[in-house]
């Protein structure tokens, strides 16, 4: 219907230019080797007529001059121009692309031929993206490149912590993002079903042109982009499903709660003892039940897109609504999209842009804990809600149940939390071809966002004072971020002699970026009813920071009949951040590629494809901080003087102004390889990044006095090196068809120097330290003490505490610290290194089979050797104080052969301090995705509808492990937000759900 | 040729439209103050110096340490079970290099001599602020605060460390300084006492809480007598005797609402009324409200009770003494619950001096009663041990009949004609019991030599517990400072 309208105005528009000659239908049918190709396009050459082939392979295009130039082309086989001559009837067979040299994958700054590329590229394409239902488009990244680890929360909204090639540097880790060229803050708003493809670049030769950015590599997006080909194609994709979670932690029932706690209190709390508190017993709650739910997860998407020889556009909207697993968990996203393309003669403009709205109600913390540490540890005959509490919820009151856990679902449920945003992402560029192969480009990017986080908590009182506020809480953080590109280039493409190859880029790029933000708090004792601002107890601070950023580059690629290649690019860098001593940096890398089989030796082989490249460059982060390397003032002292307070002012500290980039050196060597016209393929990568000049903190003599008592230098050095390795097998031929896919990657880490420092202290739980960096080990392993059993006798523990008989507070019951120093006694110095929170390995497996008219998608993803600190294990079995606790509480040591794995209640202090006891390998293997669709013959739809696919999917159905934990991938926390430090640190995350979906797609 | 000019012309074109933007990279901190842009103002130079008060005021010093670590070595206190270990070992004479709190005391002092070298090593900016902006007497005076408070701290240091990095200017890069002979720390302490003695002004002429001329006068007599210079000391003492006079109630000095009486020389300021939501943030910053002292929450007996009056001090009151009475609380006494049946673990007494307990049933953490550095009262009874050396005995004994003579005191005056070694006993017990909770007695017991003979029975060991150990902390963090360079016995 659609179509035929819009031809019906092509038609007009052609009268009235004039164009009118002869004119006729033409129809036929298109094929390839294995029968009839639906989905071809086929157009009149110079015009915007066109058309798709059907399910059966047929098109029918009307109006077409008897002179004119039929272009039917189809992705992965080779174009073909057929003139009509008059003919009504005209049918044809592509032929398969058999050299991938038509393959163009977009690089930084440009882009280049699969053949002629040297350096370390994953692709991503826009199946592999919308395959799997998720909120951020970072989330689908996991799994589907080498070196790629991606480590998502179930948390509705939250962005997953991304890391290419291990890890670098203790500072920022981040990839740097490029969204259409334009040097973007993530993929967080980015609607995945807009996204064309994603380029992961990972050496020095594809990030070196981003400079002083690119040293965590580069993530570069490309969006959908309406087509050529004359069809107005109308998509909607929608799917609708649930989300949940089956694992829970095994703790104790009221009854088995009553007698733990007679037997380790004492006095017994009056709750239990007091027969006035009898119906409380009566009650058996699993708070983790309670706030665990089934959420529905609704995605629509509608696109438009069309376009001729020159013009194109594609308009998009989406809606999403994840609800989270965990109550009052939620995320909402609008997004709008809209790119077009215009072509005049040499000119050539263009423009995207994006626009989404997105309100998340987050998980909310209480006291520094999540909602699963409260569930473990509420009383289970408290019943979650009391009416005659102030706020209606029941929590724990230390008087009289010697325990004081807060209630979870008070904290997730009382009053809201909301955070919302809105954000804009957008380029504009024009281009003008000089003379022949020069092109000078510019381009002006956009990335804005503009954030809203309101949290409103009434009073409340979970009963007895305990778990109270006596006044109601109101917080209003707002700010905008806002960063401006403004980039200029030269191209010259030319080739010689039909093989001598050349591109050479000249390009100058600045960017401006802004940050504000207000943050304002108040406390109203008088009411819940208002939930705004007001100035009793109130505090406010707002802050703003600039940097400015200008660089220029240069690159020369050169092949010699695509089979030597050469390339190499300089940029020259300068940061605001960076004070005048080392406010420029040069940045260069070289790479070479011999592709052996375009050899005359190797024709007639069978490698389709076999290429040996390596690369060389350095690159830099300056992901460090706005102003650092200045001096500043600090007003946050406060004395009174005449009773009132007056301010005080100082030096902050010793400011460093020879601050510079911190910079990588990245060796990266490559090998590509085909085989049977690329049926199989494989690639292998080993790589070796040495990270130089990272910013420490080094502490500063105590006696010296600054308020700042560390000074920053550019002195370490992390060395990080792996191997990555992709497999591929298709099969393309007949009814059934599949195709499978592995990639792999493992990385290793080492501190080669701190400079001096002995060590760096990661993330810390109930006061103690768990991760640490220091020289010669992996970054933020973990450090604590090695268990070696559980004291049975007196006799047992004399025989450690040799340097200090006597001693009463490690007892028989206790933990069997190993004394690695051989002191005689168990001290801090005792302490080593207990674990590794990166993986070793980690991997993907994609396998697609179609038969007829079925589709079968299996996705599996993965890591392993990588240890999880469970902070869940002090809960369930630390036993420090009365707490719920998990079942293995029960099988406590209570005298001597008892037990030899859980200790004695209320023991030592020293049995939930950092130790292995709380290590555990967080290797897993997940069934990330499975997709059973079926595509619905055409011929039911007449001709209004070309593709109607409907499909069932089911997401995390089984994940394979030894985690005893929820959920073994320990994404960010969202309890405290210092994601380094946080590596493998699960301190109750929010666990993934799994989820059943159905969908459907749809194209007019 | 053409083609190629055009080009290049391009080239031109392209990166001059991105370089004019350079001056864009030189950007100040907008959140910040900068020091370049500092010392302009009256109300600048005066924050300056503001900030170098705030470390009297960390849990390092008068908001949590201090007290225990003098009063517990001196041992006018005991402990309670509930007394946490850091502490007992002030007791007990246990502590080591890597004691938390003696790390802390370290480095609060050290910031605050920081912050005081901020403003002193600033002196050529501030003095060129127009005297229309600021008074040449002001600048002197907020100059003099500083060396004040510098001499303040190095004593603080150099009593309890010996000898000590001695800086007196902003370091200009990380490198840390060796340890000074305590000679040369004494020096520079009398050199900014002095300075600060001309310039401070007069109490009354100044706001209450800052440094007086009466405070720097008095702290340089405290130096010149704990290194037996007392004909010196006399004289600064001089420059104080008569322009302040007793409380005639002695429990006027130990209130809240007493706070500045004629009596008080210089106070470590708390108002529970200006916050103390960062009270536990920092053991050595001094940032943030941090406006009240947990004294009385850790002493009281109907709070946290971690320590009690010791048999020892207790014992030392004459019969009728009215300070016993101002000093503790007996069972049969009242406070403002009432009368006070039971004291727990049946201590003979509890703490009354800096207690909240004459308005409050409980502590709260939050007392905002003042912590007195020096009053009158120590000053006479100074006076008198540098006569009993120099001048006379009946001159000693003058002074010391004036603490004795208080009106709310009032005990039997002493006899003019004892002998030296009678008067300077008799100061050692005037001292004890006039000053007792008041952070005097163990430097006292120190400098007289006398540590060993009284507190040995406890752990004190001669010729090392006389000072603390280097801080763990300073040696590694300081290329300058090794473990061979650590005290004695450490």
């Amino acid at each position: 219907m659609r179509n035929s309208y819009f031809n019906y105005l092509l038609f007009g528009l052609l009268l009235c230019f004039g164009f009118i000659s002869a004119q006729q239908t033409v129809s036929g049918t298109v094929s390839d080797a294995t029968g009839p190709l639906p989905g071809a396009n086929v157009l009149v050459k110079g015009t915007s007529n066109g058309t798709t082939t059907d399910f059966d392979g047929n098109y029918t295009l009307q109006s077409v001059p008897n002179n004119a130039v039929l272009v039917i082309s189809y992705i992965g086989f080779e174009t073909q121009e057929v003139a009509v001559n008059g003919r009504s009837s005209i049918s044809l067979n592509l032929v398969e692309d058999a050299t991938s040299l038509e393959d163009v994958i977009v690089v930084g700054y440009g882009t280049q031929t699969r053949a002629a590329v040297t350096g370390a590229i994953s692709s991503i394409d826009s199946e592999e993206i919308s395959s799997l239902p998720v909120a951020t488009a970072d989330q689908a990244l996991q799994g589907r490149a080498a070196g790629v680890s991606v480590v998502n929360s179930g948390s509705p909204g939250t962005s997953p912590v991304v890391r290419i090639r291990g890890l670098g540097t203790p500072n920022d880790n981040t990839p740097l993002y490029v969204i259409d060229g334009v040097i973007s803050s993530g993929l967080g708003n980015l609607n995945a079903n807009d996204i064309e493809s994603i380029q992961v670049l990972k050496d020095a030769s594809t990030t070196a042109v981003y400079g002083s950015q690119g040293s965590n590599g580069v993530i570069v997006v490309s969006t959908k982009k309406g087509s050529k080909s004359g069809v107005t194609q109308i998509t909607l994709n929608a799917y609708t499903g649930v989300q949940f979670t089956t694992e829970r932690y095994d703790v104790l029932n009221t009854a088995q709660y009553i007698d733990y706690a007679r037997a380790i209190t004492d006095p017994v709390p009056e709750r239990i003892t007091n027969p006035a508190y009898a119906d409380f017993l009566k009650n058996d709650v699993n708070y983790q039940d309670a706030i665990f739910r089934t959420g529905i997860l609704r995605n629509y998407d509608l696109a438009l897109s069309g376009g001729s020889e020159n013009s194109n556009y594609r308009f998009s909207a989406g809606y999403l609504n994840q609800e989270g697993t965990i109550i009052e968990t939620e995320f909402e996203r609008f997004s709008f999209r809209a790119n077009s393309n215009f072509t005049a003669g040499k000119l050539n403009f263009g423009q995207s842009m994006g626009v989404s709205f997105n309100v998340q109600n987050p998980e909310r913390a209480d006291g520094g804990r999540s909602l699963i540490e409260h569930a473990i540890k509420a009383a289970p005959y408290l019943p979650i809600y009391n009416a005659e509490n102030l706020g209606g919820f029941q929590g724990a009151s230390s008087a009289i149940d010697g325990q004081d856990a807060a209630n979870p679902v008070r904290v997730q449920t009382l009053g809201v939390a909301i955070n919302k945003s809105v954000s804009i992402q957008g380029s504009l560029f024009g281009e003008y071809e000089i003379i022949d192969g020069l092109v000078f480009r510019s381009q002006l990017g956009l990335d804005y966002n503009n954030y809203k986080n309101s949290i409103f908590i009434p009073s409340y009182n979970e009963g007895m004072g305990t778990n109270t506020t006596a006044f109601a809480q109101i917080t209003k953080n707002t700010g905008l971020f806002q960063s401006v590109s403004f980039t200029n280039s030269f191209n010259y493409k030319k080739t010689f002699a039909d093989v001598n190859n050349f591109e050479l880029l000249v390009l100058a790029e600045q960017q401006e970026i802004k940050n504000e933000n207000v943050n304002a708090s108040s406390q109203n004792p008088i009411s819940d009813e208002v939930d705004q601002l007001s100035n009793t107890q109130s505090g406010l601070s707002s802050a703003s920071y600039k940097y400015n950023r200008i660089g220029y580059l240069a690159r020369l690629n050169y092949n010699y009949d695509y089979k030597y290649l050469v390339s190499a690019s300089i940029r020259r860098d300068a940061s605001s951040r960076f004070g005048p001593n080392n406010r420029w940096g040069w940045f260069p890398s070289a790479s070479l590629g011999w592709n052996i089989s375009k050899e005359e030796f190797m024709q007639n082989t069978a490698f389709s494809n076999l290429k040996l490249r390596g690369s060389y460059g350095i690159v830099g982060n300056d992901k460090i901080g706005d102003y650092r390397y200045s001096a500043s003032l600090v007003t946050e002292f406060i004395y009174p003087i005449n009773d009132a307070g007056v301010d005080g002012t100082t030096a902050n500290g010793l400011p460093n102004a020879n601050l510079k980039w911190e910079e990588t050196e990245m060796t990266n060597i490559g090998l590509d390889m085909g085989l049977f016209n690329d049926q199989f393929t494989m690639s292998l990568e080993y790589y070796r990044n040495t990270s130089n000049d990272l910013l420490i903190n080094r502490p500063l003599s105590v006696s010296l006095g600054f308020n700042d008592p560390v000074i920053t230098e550019n002195v370490g050095s992390v060395e990080s090196k792996g191997f990555e390795l992709n497999l591929g097998y298709n099969d393309y031929e007949g009814d059934f068809t599949w195709s499978a896919t592995l990639n792999l990657g493992t990385s290793t880490n080492e501190v080669l120097s701190l400079g001096g420092v002995t060590s760096i202290p990661g993330g810390s739980f109930e006061s103690e330290n768990l991760s640490r960096i220091s020289e010669g080990e992996p970054l933020f392993y973990f450090y604590g003490l090695q268990t070696d059993g559980i004291y049975q006798t007196q006799a047992e523990v004399d025989a450690v505490f040799t340097a200090n008989p006597g001693q009463t507070i490690v007892q028989p019951g206790d933990i069997r610290f190993k004394d690695i120093n051989g002191d005689g006694q168990i001290t801090a110095d005792d302490k080593t290194k207990i674990g590794n929170p990166y993986p070793d390995v980690t991997y993907g497996f994609n396998a697609t089979a179609n038969y007829k008219s079925f589709d079968l998608n299996i996705f599996i993803s993965g890591v392993a050797g990588n240890e999880v600190y469970n902070t869940n294990i002090y809960d369930l079995e630390g036993m420090p104080r009365l707490f719920n606790s998990g079942v293995a509480v029960l099988n406590r040591w209570t005298g001597p052969g008892t037990s030899n794995t859980v200790p004695r209640a209320l023991g030592a202090v020293q049995n939930v301090g950092a130790s292995d006891r709380f290590i555990e390998d967080g290797s897993y293997t997940r069934l990330r995705n499975v997709t059973l669709g079926y595509t619905l013959p055409t011929s039911i739809f007449k001709e209004s509808i070309s593709k109607f696919r409907i499909y069932l999917s089911g997401q995390n159905l089984i994940t394979l492990t030894d985690y005893s934990g929820l959920d073994p991938e320990v994404g960010s926390s969202t309890v405290i937000n210092t994601s380094n430090y946080e590596l493998g640190i699960d301190r109750g995350n929010y666990p993934q759900p799994k989820s059943f979906l159905f969908g459907l797609q749809v194209t007019f | 040729m053409k083609k190629i000019k055009f080009i290049l012309a391009f080239l031109l074109c392209v990166v001059s439209i991105n370089s004019c933007s350079e001056n864009d990279l030189e950007l100040t901190n907008p959140n910040q103050l900068s020091p370049e842009t500092f010392f302009k103002n009256d109300a600048q130079v005066q924050s300056s110096v503001n900030a170098i008060y705030a470390n009297l005021q960390t849990i390092a010093l008068y908001t949590r340490h201090i007290f225990f670590m003098m009063d517990n070595m001196a041992h006018e206190n005991s402990g309670n079970p509930q007394l946490e270990a850091d502490k007992r070992q002030y007791l007990e004479f246990s502590f080591d290099s890597s004691h938390g709190a003696i790390g802390n005391y370290w480095d609060t002092c050290f910031r605050g001599i920081n912050k005081a070298n901020f403003v002193i090593a600033n002196s050529e900016a501030i003095n060129a602020i127009p005297e229309s902006f600021l008074s040449q007497a002001k600048k002197d005076k907020y100059i003099g605060e500083a060396k004040f408070l510098r001499a303040l701290y190095y004593f603080y240091l150099v009593t309890r460390y010996g000898d000590v990095p001695l800086i007196t200017d902003i370091p200009e890069n990380g490198v840390g300084f060796p340890r000074s002979p305590k000679e040369d720390v004494y020096q520079q302490i009398i050199t900014d006492l002095q300075d600060a003695a001309a310039v401070l002004l007069a109490k009354g002429a100044e706001e209450n809480g800052r440094a007086t001329s009466g405070a720097a006068n008095s702290l340089l007599g405290k130096v010149h007598l704990f290194r037996g210079e007392y004909a010196l000391a006399l004289t600064a003492f001089e420059k104080v005797y008569g322009n302040y006079s007793l409380e005639d109630n002695y429990f006027d000095n130990f209130m809240e609402e007493t706070e500045h009486g004629p009596e008080s020389i210089f106070e470590v300021e708390y108002n529970d009324d200006l916050g103390d939501s960062a009270k536990w943030n920092s053991d050595v910053t001094g940032a943030g409200p941090n406006e009240v002292t947990f004294r009385g929450q850790e002493y009281g007996m109907f709070d946290w009770f971690n320590v009690y009056p010791s048999d020892d001090i207790l014992d030392e009151y004459e019969t009728g003494d009215p300070r016993y009475k101002a000093n503790f609380y007996s069972v049969g006494d009242s406070y403002v619950g009432g009368v006070i049946t039971a004291i727990n673990n049946d201590r003979r007494a509890g703490w009354r001096k800096y207690q909240n307990y004459y308005k409050d049933e409980h502590e709260d953490q939050a007392s905002g009663i003042n912590m007195k550095v020096i009053r009158y009262a120590d000053v006479l009874l100074m006076m008198a041990e540098c006569a009993n050396e120099v001048v006379s005995q009946a001159a000693a004994v003058g002074y010391l009949n004036q603490v004795r003579a208080r009106p709310s005191v009032n005990m039997p005056l002493l006899s003019t004609s004892l002998s030296k070694t009678q008067v300077f006993d008799a100061i050692v017990h005037e001292r004890k019991v006039e000053l007792a909770g008041e952070q005097v007695r163990f430097p006292d017991l120190v400098r007289w030599g006398m540590a060993a003979e009284v507190l040995g029975k406890y752990g004190f060991q001669a010729g090392k517990n006389e000072i603390f150990p280097i801080p763990d902390r300073e040696i590694s963090s300081n290329e300058n400072i090794n473990s061979a360079d650590q005290n004695p016995g450490y």
